[in-house]
């Protein structure tokens, strides 16, 4: 009865207690959705970084990391790679040779960060090959007289390698895309030119249109004018293992575009068996091998197995690796802690709020069932039922709100393209995935219904100081 | 039977340095099915009488006795809970659970008492039957009359069977009808129910109800007729 008693009462004045609901579910979507939203860039953040630049761990020569030195290589591959094969979680694992270099194309130079990779094998670990973008050519599928490298797209518009025109083909595609013949017509004084840079191309095109007009078709204006030289030529110089300066022509097998901007403009794949070519270093050596595990759980153990077993090498985890991303990992949490305390406290104060009116408005009431026999507890145990009824009715539907909307949202994403520049500047997609646990939801409600009581705590002991002879006093 | 021993209880305030005698030295016996009035001018302390009657507050001095129990002898907790099981309460401004149902108000004391729904159920329609509202069973009491509401409230009062019913001036918010039909079912049941019914009022019609009559003067008890 007493349940059934302080559900009626939530509901006994309507209006106020559906703004608290109201403002309840308002504070945890914003909570839950923000919470997701983030979780789902960081999520891609650790997962692309994974997945396209350092994986799980990294085996290199001892120092190597610290000099760059290409003549540190990994000692007795022979006996390390067999441990490597054999160790447990070890999902697959490959080579590679790195060294640092120049990249010239005909307009501009470059450094970078040169790396020696088997195609193949590379696939088994990374995702890169599949960043390739579509008709630019392939990720070293043709077999080809010249030197091959993938460079990353914005490498390739720093290097003037990519252009920007208004052509015949550009045209056909704004029709396929469905742009309005007069917003085509606007980019006649475009036509015939050449834009070497993308910033510059913007501009002009930008000063064509209204604002309106260039936010609702700049983008697609953009990628169609984009235009690549399927095989264009570049030069990367570096010193080989006896320090002479070597310099060699290579062609571009494709454009591979990431979120990572800084990454894509430091970073440039070859073939291994070119470069080592190039170096003079023998075929069985190589600088680096970097294992994917089966879980990322077990990264911490079976870097420190490996450490063990390989003496003489670097045996480092992708947390040391990359300390900004495991870093933010954590931190996330403890911002996950304070947005909800913060989130938590408004609701709270917003609960005791409420039910000191409440407690207020039904002094005689309160006072009455005291009088007929209703004891402490259970006058305290009302009040606090209402409490949590209240925040727990408004801290559900949030939920149920939060659920949709990030379903939603996680299976189309959440379009940011206008700050594609920032977030790929950061290392971020700029369509985002929201995700949350289910654990999450579990967490929250428990949060929720400790919110609630500790918010009717002093309420309910105000109700419980009332004198009940005041129920029986005539107003 | 006796089921209340009031001896020599007197109840002072302290109002700005005054003492003020609410109740002085009053003694009274109760006994099972007394349909019983306490009249007197207003301040000449019956509300407090019933007050210290229901434990809802405490003598200066003297004993208040209920079926062989001394009030003062009862801790907080202890008192509340005695109050659930031995005394029945009907407010003058009815002060039923506005969120609740007729049949709901009724059997919130026996929930409380942990009364199987079975028995609650019987003892509720039997009680809704006799204060004449069974068929408002489901009704709110915002959707009833304050006649109505007040026959509910004795019904609740009644609900768990206490050793008798506190009525502050339970006529004294109704028409003279209303009024009528109220005590009609009030002596009814204090007929059938064999429950002591102790009121406060100064409504001549429930004076003229009463079986015995005590009249309270400046907190005194200066008459006490007993009607065949």
């Amino acid at each position: 009865m007493i349940w059934k008693t302080a559900w009626k009462n939530v509901w006994r004045n309507k209006v106020r207690s559906l703004v608290v609901i109201t403002s309840v579910t308002v504070g945890i979507f914003a909570g839950v959705f923000s919470i997701a939203l983030m979780n789902g860039l960081i999520a891609q953040r650790v997962n692309d970084a994974l997945d396209q630049e350092i994986s799980h761990i990294q085996i290199t020569g001892k120092d190597f990391r610290i000099n760059n030195d290409a003549a540190i290589v990994v000692e007795n591959p022979g006996n390390v790679l067999p441990v490597i094969a054999s160790e447990n979680g070890v999902a697959a694992f490959v080579e590679r040779t790195m060294i640092t270099g120049m990249i010239s194309s005909a307009y501009k130079s470059t450094g970078v960060q040169i790396i020696g990779i088997d195609p193949q094998k590379e696939k088994q670990v990374f995702t890169l090959n599949t960043k390739l973008i579509s008709g630019t050519g392939d990720y070293f599928e043709k077999e080809s007289r010249f030197n091959l490298a993938l460079v990353g797209e914005d490498l390739a518009k720093d290097l003037n390698l990519v252009r920007f025109s208004i052509d015949s083909s550009a045209i056909v595609k704004l029709k396929k895309d469905n742009i309005p013949a007069g917003v085509i017509e606007k980019l006649e004084p475009l036509k015939g030119r050449k834009f070497s840079g993308e910033k510059q191309f913007i501009k002009e095109m930008k000063s064509l249109f209204a604002s309106g007009e260039a936010a609702k078709y700049g983008q697609l204006i953009r990628k169609a004018a984009w235009s690549f030289k399927v095989g264009a030529r570049i030069t990367l110089t570096f010193l080989d293992r006896d320090n002479n300066q070597v310099s060699a022509v290579f062609r571009i097998t494709g454009l591979y575009d990431i979120a990572n901007s800084v990454y894509e403009k430091s970073t440039i794949f070859v073939k291994s068996t070119d470069l080592k070519k190039l170096m003079g270093m023998p075929e069985s050596s190589f600088n680096q091998i970097i294992i994917k595990t089966s879980k990322l759980e077990q990264v911490d153990q079976i870097t420190g197995d490996l450490a063990e077993k390989l003496k003489g090498t670097e045996v480092i985890s992708w947390k040391k690796l990359a300390p900004d991303l495991a870093m933010m990992t954590d931190m996330v949490q403890q911002f996950y802690l304070v947005f909800g305390v913060i989130i938590l406290a408004a609701l709270a104060f917003g609960i005791i709020n409420t039910m000191l009116m409440v407690v207020l408005e039904r002094t005689r009431e309160l006072g009455m069932l005291t009088a007929i026999g209703m004891n402490k507890r259970k006058v305290f145990s009302m009040i606090m039922l209402e409490s949590v009824f209240l925040s727990l009715t408004g801290g559900i539907t949030g939920m149920i709100l939060s659920y949709l909307f990030v379903s939603l949202s996680a299976h189309t994403g959440i379009d940011m393209s206008q700050y594609a520049q920032g977030f790929g500047a950061l290392g971020y997609s700029a369509i985002v995935y929201p995700q949350i646990s289910a654990g999450f939801f579990v967490v929250v409600t428990i949060l929720i219904i400790i919110t609630g009581i500790i918010s009717s705590v002093y309420p309910a002991f105000k109700a419980l100081k009332l004198n009940p002879i005041e129920a029986i006093r005539t107003e | 039977m006796k089921v209340l021993e009031i001896k020599n209880v007197s109840k002072i305030y302290n109002e700005s340095e005054v003492q003020v005698n609410a109740v002085n030295n009053v003694t009274l016996d109760f006994n099972e099915a007394e349909f019983a009035a306490i009249v007197g001018p207003s301040g000449s302390g019956k509300t407090t009488l019933l007050n210290l009657i229901g434990g809802l507050d405490m003598p200066t001095s003297g004993e208040i006795i209920i079926d062989g129990t001394d009030l003062s002898s009862l801790r907080s907790s202890e008192l509340i809970d005695f109050r659930m099981r031995n005394i029945g309460f009907v407010f003058q401004a009815y002060n039923l659970i506005p969120v609740l149902t007729a049949k709901e108000n009724v059997e919130f004391i026996m929930s409380l008492q942990k009364w199987s729904k079975q028995d609650r159920d019987a003892r509720t329609f039997e009680l809704l039957k006799a204060v004449g509202l069974f068929e408002r069973a489901n009704s709110r009491p915002t959707k009833m009359s304050g006649g109505q509401q007040q026959r509910i409230a004795v019904a609740r009062a009644l609900a768990s069977r206490p050793k008798f019913v506190l009525a502050d001036e339970p006529t004294a918010n109704l028409d003279s009808k209303s009024a009528a039909t109220l005590l009609e079912i009030m002596e009814k049941l204090n007929h059938e129910e064999k429950i002591t019914f102790i009121f406060s009022t100064h409504d001549a019609r429930v004076v003229k109800m009463a079986h015995r009559v005590i009249t309270l003067e400046d907190g005194k008890v200066v008459t006490d007729d007993v009607r065949e």
